[in-house]
């Protein structure tokens, strides 16, 4: 199942299970590639179940008892997902729509998306359920609506950028056509508009499913042992593991996988296929939407490159975006435009009266927070933030280091050797479409023993980060235009020097989007691998800023809340310092210096 | 009554480094049952020009009138064929040639005859259901066609609609267009052609209106009186085509150029 053939509009390399443009054999292809992920799904549970039972006196009858609740529990999973997958739509819609449609609009919300993607979605959780809890008198809408918004946060940011890109590079000519015809409003919306949308909203919603599955179980592994639980399979697995329950933890992995399966085979295949209709295939200049991708990786190359779109974004215009606010003032209006300029002013004026009542709500929180008395305890932890996001930082690089040494390899092999490719790239896409985080209780319950604290936070973190760093890797080296493997060849250039000087540099660009995307996926898996402590009795904790934020969310009444806010202000500051001054620049400089087009 | 008047156009497009003038102070009519063509060299602004015209783009100075009323927005009485085709890929054949008349706001049912009726006109029977992409080049710009015709124009423009077809298709396509312009039960009512091809302007238009070098102007008004059809062999027809070659390269100062039969018309631009 070889990914080759023609590049989306991002320069990645096509996808895998729906493309059926490209090389022979295309809907041969598919057909192929679904009865191998079926198997798979079907195989890769029932192997786990044999070698438990084979180990420890598991019965299927046993599994079998606690299916029902799995289901129960797994539905509610399903409903907050669904909840939040439209309520990201229809965001993703309107504020996409806007955007593309409004020249200054434009200039404040693109670059406000950039940051809100660029910070980790887990940090606000903690304060996602103060919030939501508060407002909410009863318990568990307050948490549900939590968790939907954690989701939403999880999945939105890409639809948006799906639905700005696709509609700014709608082809003139169709604009023009509607122009001509003098299409409007909701006869304009249904013809032109939303259907270029569509190609790029199936592939985002797969995309973002993907990553809500992960925060979703994430979160309720988070709240499995606070007030505020939610049932949901997140927390079901957490009972089952820290019960050593291991029938039921299957139980509960079994219906995981079952739904995912379905979700691909019922949802997502037939919706991919619907959406090819939608693609451009004319353009001579290469414009062109090119099949969606339901399998993971198209999901994790299409994640790296909305967040490296961002991170383009803020490279190819002034890097702050309170600089860009200031130059939409200072750049002067053409002629033509000037009409328009009072209607932009209003605009601008709009959103910046906004953002700044947004700063001082936050603003007015913190300093509600930090107000009372604090306990010194409290204190001692606070002051110790930096040295813990210190350790926090190098306990991602650990575990992107052991990514890096596992995908570099991984997909150099599995890219050159076709009959690894065929068994292997299917049982890699099945294992990533899977969220990692339900296995967390797992590695916290069971292998603890045998890996210390810190070398389970570092695995849970590997698994968290490994598939966006290597999906993009195999892409990068897809991507290498065969003439320079030709002529390195014909040079005699082999072995490490070959790897050196030509892989190495041709795949850096894929290499860097790769790493700021793990990167971004360490920094949400940390809150929930450094505080292990799944149930009361089995707190097992490690020095770190994640560890602070569960702690300030831990502690009993509202004694912890400087904590958390100060863990999370300091998690945000350093997350998006690295990415402005390391990953920018390396970024541009790997786009300048490296990129083979 | 002209139908369209073109008044002292100049259109300029703000640049990096202050702003280009792409044309400058073109005039020019077009009457009841024109063919016109608008040939040049590259960057010229013939694509422009025919924008403004519509309405898709404003000018700098100057008007265009339709009518005698000017044009201020884009002309619902006018109709556009482009050089890619510009068809919707999402859209069948039949929908694609149905866009302009759901924006006008037609009942479903007249659609329906209209579009049936100009999907025969054009040949394209039998693709009603078909997509974009299952068609060749030639078929898609019959699309292109059928869907400004439905709209019943008053002036077709046509924006160098034969450049992205192979020579072939595109001498087929010439004919049949010529056809649709013969057929007096058909709209519309003028034709504005923009071409690089100056051979396929004379085979075509009854008057052909060459602009020189970008910031363009209107070089020379040539009138072909040619009988149709036209043999492109024909001694006539290659004085002509030299003439209007001749006045491209030269490009600077207009000539009044002589139609074929030896009237001398004088030059529409003034210097």
């Amino acid at each position: 199942m070889a990914e080759g053939g023609p590049t989306g509009p991002d320069g990645g390399d096509l996808p895998s299970r729906l493309a059926d443009t490209g090389a022979a054999g295309a809907p041969e292809r598919v057909s192929h590639s679904a009865r191998r992920s079926a198997a798979l799904y079907v195989a890769i549970p029932l192997f786990v179940a044999m070698y438990a039972a084979a180990s420890g006196g598991l019965s299927f009858a046993g599994v079998a008892s606690y299916l029902p609740t799995a289901s129960v529990d797994v539905s509610y999973s399903f409903l907050r997902m669904a909840a939040a997958y439209f309520a990201s739509l229809g965001f993703a819609l309107a504020y996409g729509y806007y955007a593309a449609t409004h020249r200054t609009g434009e200039r404040v919300m693109i670059p406000i998306l950039d940051i809100l993607q660029s910070i980790p979605i887990l940090g606000f959780f903690p304060f996602a359920l103060i919030f939501f809890a508060g407002l909410t008198p009863g318990s568990w809408p307050g948490v549900n609506l939590a968790s939907v918004f954690l989701i939403f946060t999880s999945m939105a940011w890409n639809m948006v950028f799906g639905v700005y890109e696709s509609l700014k590079t709608l082809p003139a000519e169709l604009k023009e056509v509607s122009d001509t015809f003098r299409l409007r409003g909701f006869l304009l919306f249904r013809r032109v508009l939303f259907p270029a949308t569509i190609n790029r909203l199936v592939y985002n919603s797969v995309l973002s499913w993907t990553a809500g599955w992960f925060f979703l179980v994430e979160a309720e592994i988070f709240t499995t042992n606070s007030s505020q639980a939610l049932p949901g399979i997140g927390s079901f697995l957490s009972f089952a593991a820290s019960g050593h329950n291991g029938q039921a933890f299957l139980a509960g992995i079994f219906v995981l996988i079952v739904l995912i399966a379905l979700l691909d085979f019922a949802v997502w295949r037939p919706l991919g296929k619907w959406a090819q209709r939608f693609r451009y295939d004319t353009a001579p200049s290469g414009e062109g939407e090119v099949g969606p991708a339901s399998g993971p990786a198209g999901r994790f190359r299409r994640v790296a490159a909305y967040v490296t779109r961002g991170v383009r974004t803020g490279v190819s215009r002034i890097s702050t975006p309170l600089v860009q606010l200031a130059s939409i003032t200072r750049a002067p209006a053409p002629r033509s435009e000037r009409r328009l300029a009072l209607v932009s002013y209003v605009e601008v004026g709009a959103i910046l009266v906004l953002g700044w009542l947004i700063l001082i709500a936050i603003i007015v929180a913190v300093y509600n927070v930090f107000s009372g008395p604090v306990l010194p305890g409290v204190w001692a932890q606070i002051a110790s933030l930096p040295l813990a996001m210190g350790a926090s930082a190098l306990r991602v690089t650990a575990a992107y280091l052991v990514c890096l040494a596992v995908s570099l390899p991984l997909a150099m092999w599995l890219a050159r050797s076709q009959r690894a490719a065929r068994f292997g790239m299917p049982t890699v896409e099945v294992i990533a479409s899977f969220p990692a985080t339900a296995l967390f209780p797992v590695i916290i319950f069971e292998l603890i023993p045998y890996l210390t604290p810190e070398g389970a936070a570092v695995l849970m973190l590997v698994t968290g980060m490994m598939w966006y760093l290597f999906f993009n890797i195999l892409s990068g080296i897809r991507a290498l235009p065969p003439d320079l493997e030709e002529a390195a060849t014909s040079f005699g250039v082999r072995g490490w020097k070959r790897f050196t000087r030509v892989v190495l540099p041709g795949i850096f660009p894929a290499l860097i989007t790769g790493s700021i995307t793990a990167f971004g996926g360490g920094w949400n898996t940390l809150i929930v691998a450094e505080y292990l402590s799944v149930s009361h009795s089995q707190t097992l904790s490690l020095f770190g800023v994640g560890r602070a934020i569960d702690l300030g969310y831990a502690l009993p009444g509202r004694t912890g809340y400087p904590l958390m806010v100060a863990g999370l202000l300091t998690l945000v500051a350093t997350v998006v310092a690295i990415n402005e001054l390391i990953w920018k620049p390396l970024y541009r400089r790997a786009v300048d210096k490296y990129r083979v087009d | 009554m002209a139908l369209i008047r073109v008044e002292h156009v100049s259109k300029a497009f703000a640049g990096r480094h202050g702003s280009i003038s792409i044309m400058q102070d073109i005039s020019f009519d077009v009457a009841n049952s024109d063919f016109l063509a608008l040939v040049g060299p590259s960057g010229c602004g013939k694509s422009t020009l025919l924008r403004l015209i519509q309405g898709l783009d404003r000018p700098t100075s100057g008007q265009v009138l339709f009518r005698d009323q000017p044009i201020s927005s884009v002309c619902p009485q006018m109709a556009m064929v482009f050089q890619s085709f510009a068809l919707y890929p999402w859209l069948t054949v039949a929908q694609n040639v149905a866009f302009g008349l759901e924006a006008l706001g037609w009942a479903p049912d007249r659609i329906k005859n209209q579009v049936e009726r100009y999907i025969s006109v054009t040949g394209l029977d039998g693709f009603q259901e078909a997509y974009p992409r299952e068609l060749s080049g030639g078929m898609r710009q019959r699309v292109g066609l059928a869907r400004a015709l439905a709209v019943e124009p008053s002036v077709l423009l046509m924006d160098e609609p034969f450049s992205a077809l192979d020579p072939l298709t595109a001498e087929g396509l010439r004919e049949e267009v010529l056809q649709l312009w013969r057929d007096p039960d058909l709209p519309p009512e003028a034709v504005l052609l923009v071409s690089h091809n100056i051979e396929e302007a004379i085979q075509l238009a009854d008057r052909v209106i060459v602009l020189a070098r970008r910031p363009s102007h209107v070089l020379a008004d040539v009138r072909v009186d040619l009988p149709r059809p036209r043999d492109r062999k024909s001694s006539a027809f290659y004085d002509l085509t030299d003439k209007v070659y001749s006045l491209i390269t030269e490009g600077g100062a207009p000539v009044a150029a002589t139609p074929a039969n030896g009237a001398p018309t004088p030059p529409q631009q003034a210097l």
